[in-house]
């Protein structure tokens, strides 16, 4: 990896992280995109994209909220992608090497988020003062440039050196420890899908998950294909229960009289 | 008559301020007002337009405005347009005290927050982002998943982020709250999660790679664990028990993704190390 690609790495990281318009959080930081990004720097965007997008299957529903930051996906997308293309590495060693570094980064918005502080006391004199054209500078500009600061130069550093030794590393690892590197890789997505189903895994829809795995399991469908059959059932199964309780009477009756209702005349319909 | 009230405000002014709110609102995150100074930004174009001759009244608006204030982007961007339009009215003499405008962000923003970091971070993108994964992934590998996924996360909160902003102004407070109340939001989250379970279901089985490599000396015949017994029971019934045990683990036991990540790496070294697991 030459110095310049290293530095578009770590620009891509800083554009990632500090939530600059139109690319922001939701876009670049995932490591699907990033990856991509980092494959045409270095030449092979198809690589690129496909290490990023295992690398994201750790990451599918990380919630930031409240200003918490579990895991720096955009590095971890970024470096992994980045030493597997330099090093010849396969998928799932990358993603093996890319979790540690994700914990690593979120040193980054914990800078960020503290230091970030002192623009706001600078916006407050503004305001007070009434030069309110100065405050886009102050609250915009100059926290994303230091936010450049944190961000380029670990980055730059990490990747340029990094790259340089992953070769060296991986012949050193060569058997026991690259099969380790490899069942890491194949567990770390059930991570992903794990804090994914904190947030799905509920009440009825618990049902659907065995139900997926069964179709998975027996049939040869993508998982688009699967998508829009679990779309469909979702429908299917929305539009039966509203029609249950469209006609609550009915079940109530039904169901030993508890919920009787005296006024009931099954012609009112 | 509402019409005839809200005129000072220019749309072209309110579109920026919309703007300036997607735009700008994570670039100075801090602790102490997380997107206090976003709500700044998002008055800028506005407040020029409320007070015309008046910058004492100006400073007014932007320093109560300034306040702290966190909530999910797109899902609190109305917050931001009721705020407006309620400062416009109070702007034409209308007699909303500062506290009540302050009180009815503050008390929205929660709601809106955990709603929307939910169906946003814990429902769409993880779908959008395995169907798009397993796009990239199909056959040698393709560029088309990334750029899908891209393409259509910015469209979708640029969209939504604009859309919810001119809601909130021209609903105001009251229409947001019912909206709340009425559980349209929570029927789309059970329909949302069903799917999600069922493309979850799939991913478990494309996605978790892990094999039993025991092979057991049988006095003569070798007894390939994985060969003999899982896959003619039941395949992939190890990365399923894999994936429910750390949910289980986070879910009901509370513990953070550090912890499972630790765990991951200490059962792969040794598993990988004695060949239990391949």
């Amino acid at each position: 990896m030459s110095i310049v690609q290293a530095l578009l790495c770590g620009i891509v990281y800083w554009i990632a992280e500090a939530d600059i318009p139109f690319v922001s959080l939701w876009v670049l930081q995932r490591p699907l995109v990033c990856g991509l990004i980092t494959g045409i720097i270095l030449g092979d965007p198809v690589q690129g994209a496909v290490i990023g997008a295992s690398i994201n299957l750790v990451y599918l529903g990380f919630i930031s909220a409240g200003g918490s930051m579990p895991a720096d996906m955009a590095l971890a997308g970024i470096l992994g992608t980045a030493y597997a293309i330099t090093g010849g590495l396969d998928a799932q060693t990358a993603l093996a090497i890319a979790v540690p570094l994700g914990l690593l980064g979120t040193i980054v918005w914990y800078l960020r988020m503290t230091f970030d502080s002192i623009f706001v006391h600078m916006m407050d004199r503004q305001i007070a003062a009434g030069e309110f054209s100065k405050i886009p500078w102050t609250v915009c500009v100059l926290p994303e440039l230091m936010a450049g600061v944190f961000c380029v130069i670990p980055a730059t550093l990490a990747a340029y050196f990094g790259a340089s030794y992953i070769q060296p590393f991986i012949e050193m690892c060569q058997g026991t420890p690259m099969q380790i590197f490899s069942v890491i890789g194949g567990l770390m997505p059930a991570l992903g899908i794990a804090i994914t189903l904190q947030y799905i895994f509920k009440g009825e829809a618990r049902l659907f998950l065995f139900l997926g795995f069964m179709v998975a399991t027996c049939t040869h469908m993508t998982l688009i294909e699967q998508g829009i059959v679990g779309l469909l059932v979702a429908l299917l199964y929305t539009q039966i229960t509203d029609k249950i309780k469209a006609a609550p009477a009915v079940s109530a009756a039904g169901a030993g009289g508890a919920g009787y209702d005296p006024d009931y005349d099954p012609d009112e319909d | 008559m509402e019409a005839e009230k809200k005129k000072l405000i220019p749309k072209s002014a309110l579109i920026k301020a919309a703007l300036n709110w997607e735009n700008w609102v994570q670039t100075c995150y801090n602790y102490e007002r997380m997107m206090g100074q976003s709500v700044v930004m998002t008055f800028l174009p506005v407040v020029k337009h409320l007070y015309p001759d008046n910058k004492e009244k100006q400073i007014d608006v932007l320093t109560r405005e300034s306040e702290f204030f966190n909530v999910h982007t797109e899902f609190g961007s109305c917050i931001l347009g009721m705020a407006i339009s309620l400062e416009e009215d109070k702007a034409q003499g209308a007699d909303i005290p500062n506290e009540f405008i302050t009180n009815l962000k503050t008390s929205l923003m929660g709601p809106l927050a955990g709603v929307g970091d939910t169906i946003y971070q814990g429902v769409l993108i993880p779908i959008l982002l395995a169907l798009c994964i397993d796009i990239t992934r199909a056959g040698n590998g393709n560029i088309w998943g990334a750029i899908l996924y891209a393409v259509l996360m910015i469209a979708i909160s640029y969209g939504l982020s604009i859309g919810n902003f001119m809601f909130g102004y021209n609903a105001g407070g009251d229409a947001i709250m019912d909206f709340l109340e009425k559980g349209i939001l929570n029927k789309l989250l059970s329909a949302a999660s069903i799917m999600g379970c069922m493309v979850m279901g799939g991913l478990i089985v494309n996605y978790v790679g892990i094999k039993c490599g025991l092979v057991i000396n049988a006095s003569g015949t070798m007894f390939n664990l994985q060969e003999s017994l899982f896959d003619a029971v039941l395949p992939n019934i190890l990365p399923l028990g894999a994936t429910l045990g750390i949910y289980g683990l986070m879910s009901y036991k509370k513990w953070t993704s550090i912890r499972i990540i630790l765990l991951i790496v200490i059962v792969s070294v040794i598993g990988g190390f004695f060949g239990i697991l391949a």
